[in-house]
């Protein structure tokens, strides 16, 4: 199995000497491990925060819309805005998982799990409002086009809502069988990696019995291939029909054809910002260092930089276009109003600042690399990105043709409840998704190890890019048939025991067991011996000659050197076939077998 | 304590030795029960068929049965008729003229009334004085469905019955015979009534009748009564009008009883149909406060009371000398107009001074504006009269008062004194709907009936006779004055009896039935009113008047107050009417108070500030306003544009506390600072600590420049000499690389509608004609149902209005100003110049907007339901029931008239207000449905009225004639500002306004094509 090329001036994209193995272990590590004292301190808090805003949200369905600070001329606020906030930060994970997987882009192989997982909490979160700010949630389903007790009812196709209705669910929907798609083979490896038979049983569901056959993987590609055609459109379609919401109405200030390609630009500028904002935390507390690089952050910085740019640009363009018009609202929307001057000159520069100039310092070098400042850059992004869309929503409509409408906006407590909540319960969702899912398609940054991993970088700058060293490689060929030389000359295994590197042998103790066992029994050497079709065993099929491999254990003779001790240890480790080795006494048939 | 009584439950336990007592004493039954007979048998069990099954089957249905008819069925309150009344079918109104003669507004009426209930006043429009209909006659409909009213007569605070409270009543007033006892009325304008309380006068020689308005018109009754021997006000036609010069006379608002607002719209609508040049009055304002009037004007002239004194002076033969040269210029050129109108001009004012009063009739004598034949009877109180009867109660001379529909606790001036003393009274007797300030603390308290459930009779003006009929039977029990007189006179007649028999002589012959069925009655006839006091001197009235602040010029730094009343609360009598409560002042816009007006050049030496919170609504100082010894404290204020410095404006009739629900008890007593009943007042003020929170509608009162779109205007002059073009250009867009008209069929990006079967509505809004006063809110509230919020709601912009009237003032002098002053902004300049409105003295306009029924509305579209879409007849119309209540419809209205529920307004003790008691929603119109929470509502055209008038039609098999269609608010226009009709009728009124020059859309350049239409607004700005 011969690997891309990658030159080698090229970054490498995971760090550290890592093996496949390894690899297994890191992104199974935070799933088959205890959470940690931070982990739930978070989650408690998260968790207060949402209960907090179902709290707002209960309150505002049984008393009334009236409970929020919106009037008669505001008829949206803060819940659109969060709308049009969570949506666009949903926007990252179909980018970076679709659009990135056509252009071929491999680093996007880090993110893509955990930014498809923050856009599927995200549109969560998102769904929310539409429903939540109806004056009558609870004929929330009339948006829908179903047959009805009403007669003829129909919904009205010429609403923009309506498309809302359409692009959100759809969007939702693609973007969650993208994501499990991504998942199945990683909830395999953590189902066969697992010890606790609950966790089997849930992975085992999960992963829609994965079996890691060439056909799997096949299809896995090809769907991987149509869902990504599929995703990319409505990475452009959604945030382009949530715009026609505002860019279809003749607000003015709303009533502007820039705005599907400026809320899509918005939408990505925003949704990398909070990839940036998680995956910085994550990859701390997750031990994932070696897999989201300060490479990834700067790939992303650069995608945040281009976008921003086209936010700017957009931003231009309408304060162009208001003046070139002259259309007396427009103008008075766009240049005077001050939206930089007037009662929400706050929102006007906050957006400035946060959207326009904190962004800019992305260009040197040094910042977009350094991880406290892209931090902290994200942060301030998404921010300004909530007050993009205040701007655009509330200070719009507060100030529209007849000057005797025009009112002014106040949150209450019950909008600021609402947005933590949701905050909160996006949270909850990440804490619950990083503690259970493996977090990085590992999968998939396997299959760029050996081009971009950097142990496998420098191999390659020793050996040249002559592929024999990587045939010595021993996880390319059988599990251990080039067990020396992988002690020999890898050394990656400081361990002296052979042949357990897989999933199965996931303690020291258990290490130390097999190790015992095996100076028991013997132990192969395939330089000396030659393995025997184990399978003659009676009661060893080919899955438990596998595993009888896994552990070492290769020969007849090693087989008929077992004792009941040995058995136990066998049944533990393999855990499916309690007592059946000693019942059909393996060790009596070998030693006839090794005889024949 | 021991007792050896033996109890025995049957003769045989009195046998000792009776085996039957002793087995029972160890079982239950003598016998064996054969349980074992049935259930040890197990054949027969088996052959049974009732299995357990079944068993617990009868178990459970008995269960639920029992349960089921424990549970009590609603209770709903309809009783059906035991015998129908013929002329009462349900589902179909009746109407029936009455006469609203509270004592301060008198008008015809009619009265719908829907399966006996009264749910609504419309105009008579037979009648003569129709033009006097406000938005108080409008509610008060509501305030006879008041549950704070009386509900029995009282005597010392307890409840008692009419019997009672008559001998009572008899009993005290022998205890007062020879005493002096004061029968304290309203202007009641009755034939009838002065009739009867002459009878009862005589027969207690003790009591003598003094008339009270609250707000009092006494100087210009004296004026009139001095010249023309009865005691009565001019009245004013000025649709005769070509130059009206009014000095501080708010004739749209309440001065002299008000109701002149028709005629005056009719002299200012500028009529093109014949082709001939346009004509029409010349309306010029001198006035310190903002008033409707002085907002309507062409010319308004800043001036504080003493300054009019002096321009009255000098417009009447006087000389401008001592006038600042801005004010004696306008004084000047006022004169030659007056000059050239010549018998066509008028002066009027409403200083309450004698002199001035009498300046005014003399110069407008030969007028053909006034009058003078067929005087208004509305006002008859004298200032010195009510005087001498607060000082009597005060000084302890009068012994007893009995009040009638006035509320003199509340509303004398010398309040403290007067409520010591009028508690000391040997006797104090009240008539009234509620138990107000007076009735809480009178021995005895009648409670009297609501309007529309009595009889009587008025003589608004000479000549036109009124009669009133109830339209219910009494709510509670309640007995009107008269018939408390007549029980008291020993008149074993009723009060329908008695009018009956004192118009005899009125109607000379002619049907008692007609005139009950019109309302009124023309007649000649001479009837004895009540009796006129004598005058004093007139030099005594000077003296009375307002310490002087008439004949001073000089500062002392006090300034110079004017009370007025306000266009919804009036004097206050209606104080405790959700509807008026909630009803935003035409000129400040702001409901649930009332507030000192001030300029802001005062507000700034006070440092008094007006501020918007983050919610944009308004805030604003307190201040403590003393005239001599009197003080009201924490009167909060409105930085007022256009009102002249030196001067502040209060207005009368807030400020109540007795008998009023709490959410009604709003805004200060102004009244303590009426002394000597005059509206001027010289005062010292203060500021006082704290922040006051206003309920206004409007945060931002220009058009910033976009008087094109919105409220077009124009002179006379150029209307009269320039293309159509000119001042009223149609907005163009770009077709095909050149422009045209946005009224061409290229314009549109839609299909249009087809609208040629059937009726196709339209409303006409005539800003000339339109005055501002808001009647038509009222009748719309009052015809659709719609719901009251309260101060706090209407603080954060909720108001459920379906019907607005803007009030914009210009930032510049004149609103053309502002528009150029928008097109020649500098290009980084701030919007500001354009957004403040200008504080000295703006142009004022006014504009009402409802739903403009958009041909291509923006609302339809968006609905993702499609609750909200276009009805064959032009209507936008809007399903209630489909709206999920997203709220896109009313963010992408241009004209934002849509209104969101966003609680539930009805049976919810949050909204206290008509609609969360049972009396209070006998007012519904069941013909609208109350909206629930959570959805859009908005005004429909009154749908159900054209729909009413169209199957009307079709039932008699005839066309419909134009004129018969209506809405709530047209009906409800005196000024004739709205006409509405069908534009597929060729010869309607409503086709030849659209075709109209002046005919213009709101935001037209959208491209909405409304079914409401405006006409441009024309000033008369010829100076010479």
């Amino acid at each position: 199995m011969s690997s891309h090329y990658e030159a080698p001036i090229r970054e490498p994209l995971v760090i550290g000497e890592k093996s496949y193995h390894d690899i297994s272990v890191d992104v199974g590590a935070p799933v088959l491990g205890k959470a940690s004292k931070s982990w739930w301190i978070v989650f408690t808090i998260a968790l207060i925060a949402f209960l907090w805003g179902l709290g707002c949200i209960i309150y505002t369905i049984s008393t009334g819309i009236g409970v929020w600070g919106l009037n008669k001329t505001i008829g949206w606020a803060w819940d659109i805005t969060n709308f049009v906030w969570w949506v666009g930060i949903g926007h990252a994970g179909t980018l970076i998982s679709a659009v990135l997987l056509l252009f071929r882009q491999k680093w996007r192989m880090a993110v893509n799990r955990s930014a498809e997982a923050m856009t599927i909490f995200a549109v969560v979160q998102a769904g929310l409002f539409p429903i939540i700010h109806m004056g009558r949630p609870w004929l929330a389903y009339w948006v829908l086009p179903i047959p009805n007790q009403f007669g003829s009812l129909w919904v009205n196709f010429n609403s923009p809502l309506l498309w809302d209705v359409f692009a959100i669910s759809t969007y939702l929907s693609v973007s969650l069988v993208f994501w499990w798609t991504g998942l199945l083979p990683d909830f395999a490896m953590i189902r066969d990696r697992t010890t606790s038979p609950f966790q089997k049983k849930m992975y085992g569901i999960l992963s829609f019995g994965w079996s890691g056959r060439v056909k799997d993987w096949q299809r896995f590609e090809e769907v991987s291939l149509v869902l990504a055609g599929l995703a990319t459109p409505l990475v452009l379609s959604v945030h382009t029909i949530v715009s026609f919401d505002f860019a279809t109405s003749v607000v003015p200030g709303w009533h502007s054809t820039i705005f599907p390609p400026y809320f899509v630009a918005g939408a990505i500028f925003s949704g990398f910002a909070m990839v940036q904002t998680l995956l910085i935390v994550m990859r701390k507390v997750s031990n994932l260092e070696s897999y989201i690089t300060v490479l990834h952050i700067e790939y992303m910085n650069k995608v945040i930089l281009l976008t921003g740019g086209i936010v700017t640009v957009a931003y231009i363009t309408e304060y162009f276009i208001g003046w070139y018009s002259g259309v007396p609202y427009e103008n008075y929307t766009y240049l005077s109003f001050g939206a930089a001057t007037g009662p929400y000159w706050w929102a006007f520069w906050a957006l400035i600042t946060c959207n326009l100039i904190v962004p800019l310092t992305l260009w040197v070098k040094k910042l977009r690399r350094n991880i406290a400042w892209t931090f902290f850059v994200a942060l301030v992004i998404n921010i300004g990105m909530w007050f993009e869309r205040f701007d655009i929503i509330v200070v719009n409509i507060s100030k529209d043709r007849l000057p005797s409408s025009w009112a002014m906006f106040q949150p209450t407590f019950v909008d600021i409840g609402t947005f933590i909540g949701t905050i909160g319960f996006f949270f909850v969702l990440f804490l619950l998704y990083a503690r259970t899912f493996p977090v990085i398609a590992q999968a998939e940054v396997k299959t760029i190890l050996k081009s971009s991993g950097e142990s496998f970088k420098r191999l390659r700058a020793e050996h040249g890019d002559h592929v024999g060293h990587v045939e010595q490689y021993p996880a390319s060929g059988g599990p251990a048939t080039n067990v020396e030389e992988k002690k020999s000359e890898l050394d990656l295994d400081s361990d002296k025991t052979i042949g357990n590197e897989d999933a199965l042998i996931d303690s020291e103790t258990k290490r130390e067991q097999i190790d015992a066992m095996l100076i028991r029994i013997g132990s192969y050497d395939p330089e000396v011996n030659s393995p025997d079709d184990l399978k003659k065993i009676n009661g060893v099929g080919p899955v438990m000659e596998q595993k009888l491999h896994q552990m070492g254990i290769y020969t007849f003779d090693q087989v008929s050197n077992m004792t009941d001790e040995d058995y136990d240890l066998l049944d533990s480790i393999i855990g499916e076939f309690t007592g059946k080795a000693k019942r059909e006494d393996w060790a009596g048939q070998a030693q006839k077998l090794k005889n024949n | 304590m021991a007792s050896n009584k033996k109890y025995w439950k049957s003769v045989e336990e009195l046998n000792k030795n009776s085996s039957i007592v002793e087995k029972l004493q160890q079982n239950e039954f003598v016998e064996e029960i054969p349980t074992d007979e049935f259930l040890g048998d197990k054949e027969a069990l088996s052959s049974s068929s009732t299995t357990r099954r079944d068993f617990l089957k009868y178990v459970g249905f008995t269960t639920a049965a029992a349960s089921l008819a424990a549970c009590e069925g609603p209770v709903i309150k309809s009783i059906p008729y035991v015998i129908q009344p013929d002329e009462i079918v349900p589902g179909i109104a009746n109407y029936y003229a009455t006469t609203m003669a509270d004592g301060f507004d008198f008008a015809n009426v009619l009265v719908k009334t829907r399966e006996g209930r009264p749910i609504k006043i419309e105009r008579n429009t037979l009648s003569p004085n129709e033009g006097s209909v406000n938005g108080r006659v409008y509610a008060s409909v509501l305030s006879m469905y008041d549950k704070n009213r009386l509900q029995a007569p009282l005597v010392n605070g307890k409840e008692v019955l009419w019997d009672e409270f008559d001998t009572n009543v008899a009993q005290k007033m022998n205890e007062m015979s020879g005493k002096d006892v004061v029968l304290l009325t309203q202007t009641f304008a009755s034939p009838s009534t002065s009739k009867l309380i002459k009878e009862f006068t005589a027969k207690y020689p003790n009591v003598r009748h003094v008339i009270y308005d609250t707000v009092s018109s006494s100087e210009a009754l004296d004026a009139f009564q001095n010249k023309y021997g009865t005691r009565t006000l001019p009245d004013y036609d000025f649709s005769k009008a070509e130059v009206i010069v009014s000095v501080g006379a708010d004739f749209l608002g309440d001065w002299q009883g008000g109701g002149y607002d028709a005629g005056y719209s009719k002299s200012r609508v500028p009529s093109t149909s014949t082709g001939s040049v346009g004509k029409m009055s010349r309306h010029i304002q001198f006035e310190a406060n903002m008033t409707l009037s002085g907002a309507n004007a062409d010319k308004r002239i800043l001036a504080t009371p003493s300054q009019q004194m002096q321009i009255l002076k000098a417009l009447t033969g006087g000389s401008t000398a001592d006038l600042p040269s801005n004010i004696a210029e306008a004084v000047e050129s006022a004169k030659s107009q007056l000059q050239k109108a010549g018998n066509k001009g008028v002066v009027i004012t409403g200083l309450p001074n004698v002199d001035a009063q009498t300046k005014a009739l003399d110069y407008n004598a030969n007028s053909v504006v006034l009058d003078s034949d067929k005087p208004k009877m509305t006002r008859k109180g004298s200032n010195a009269e009510v005087k001498r009867v607060m000082e009597g109660v005060v000084s302890g001379s009068i012994k007893g008062l009995i009040t009638v529909g006035v509320d003199p606790v509340y509303s004398f001036p010398k309040n403290k004194e007067f409520t010591e003393g009028y508690k000391k009274l040997e006797m104090s007797m009240a008539f009234s709907m509620h138990k107000d300030a007076t009735a809480s603390l009178a021995q005895l308290v009648a409670a009297t009936p609501h309007y529309l459930e009595s009889w009587g009779d008025a003589q608004i003006k000479k000549g036109t006779f009124s009669l009133i009929q109830p339209t219910i039977r009494p709510l509670f029990n309640t007995r009107q004055f008269q018939d408390c007189l007549l029980q008291w006179t020993g008149n074993s007649k009723k009060y329908y009896d008695y009018i009956k028999e004192s118009w005899s002589s009125i109607l000379g012959g002619s049907s008692w039935g007609q005139a009950l069925h019109d309302g009124f009655y023309v007649s000649n006839a001479e009837v004895e009113m009540d009796e006129t006091p004598m005058t004093e001197g007139e030099g005594s009235m000077e003296s009375m008047t307002a310490n002087g602040a008439l004949s001073s010029t000089s500062q002392d730094g006090g300034m110079e107050l004017t009370l007025y009343t306000m266009t919804g609360m009036g004097d206050g009598r209606q104080a405790n009417n959700p509807w008026l409560q909630e009803f935003p002042d035409p000129i400040t816009r702001t409901s649930w108070d009332n507030y000192i007006t001030m300029s802001a050049a005062d507000a700034s030496d006070l440092d008094i500030v007006n501020e918007n919170v983050s919610n944009g609504a308004l805030n604003g100082s307190y201040v403590n306003v003393k005239v001599g010894d009197a003080e009201v404290k924490n009167i909060p204020v409105i930085i007022q544009p256009g009102q002249a410095k030196g001067s502040i404006g209060l207005a009368l009739g807030y400020g109540k506390r007795e008998g009023l629900q709490k959410e009604m008890q709003t805004g200060v007593n102004a009244f303590e600072l009426y002394q000597d009943f005059s509206s001027v007042q010289k005062v010292s003020i203060e500021k006082a600590s704290g922040m006051h929170e206003f309920a206004c509608v409007q945060l931002q009162s220009t058009m910033v420049g976009r008087g094109d779109d919105i409220i077009k205007e124009t002179t006379l002059e150029i209307f009269n000499t320039k293309d159509k073009e000119h001042w009223n250009s149609v907005p163009i867009t770009d077709y095909d690389h050149s422009e045209i008209s946005v009224r061409e069929r290229n314009a549109d990006l839609w299909a249009t509608f087809d609208d040629s079967i059937g009726p196709h509505f339209n409303l006409s809004i005539d800003l000339n004609a339109c005055t501002g006063c808001g009647a038509c809110i009222i009748a719309c509230h009052a015809e659709n149902n719609v719901p009251v919020v309260g101060k706090e709601e209407v603080r954060k912009f909720r108001d459920m209005h379906w019907l607005r009237v803007d009030r914009y003032y210009s930032s510049a002098d004149t609103f053309k100003q502002e528009i150029e002053d928008l097109e020649t902004l500098p290009a980084f300049d701030l919007y500001e110049k354009v957004e403040l409105p200008y504080q000295e003295n703006p142009e004022v306009a006014f504009q009402p907007v409802m739903c403009q029924h958009c041909n291509h509305a923006p609302c339809e579209t968006v609905c993702p339901v499609a609750a909200t879409s276009h009805g064959r007849q032009g209507q936008n119309q809007m399903a209630y029931n489909r709206c999920v209540g997203t709220r896109y419809c009313a963010n992408n209205c241009p004209y934002k008239v849509r209104r969101f529920n966003w609680f539930l307004y009805n049976e919810n003790d949050e909204f206290d207000y008509h609609m969360n008691n049972d009396l209070g929603r006998m007012v519904l119109n069941p013909d609208v449905v109350v909206r629930s929470r959570g959805v859009m509502e908005k005004c429909s055209m009154c749908i159900q009225i054209t729909q009413k008038t169209i199957l009307d039609a079709k039932r008699d098999g005839r066309a419909i004639k134009d004129g018969e269609f209506h809405t709530a608010c047209s009906s409800a226009c005196s000024s004739g500002a709205m006409v509405f009709g069908d534009v597929n009728d060729k010869d309607s009124e409503i086709l030849k306004v659209k075709n109209d020059d002046r005919m213009y859309h709101l935001l037209e350049n959208i491209g909405t094509k409304p079914n409401v239409m405006y006409q441009v607004k024309v000033k008369n700005t010829t100076e010479s």
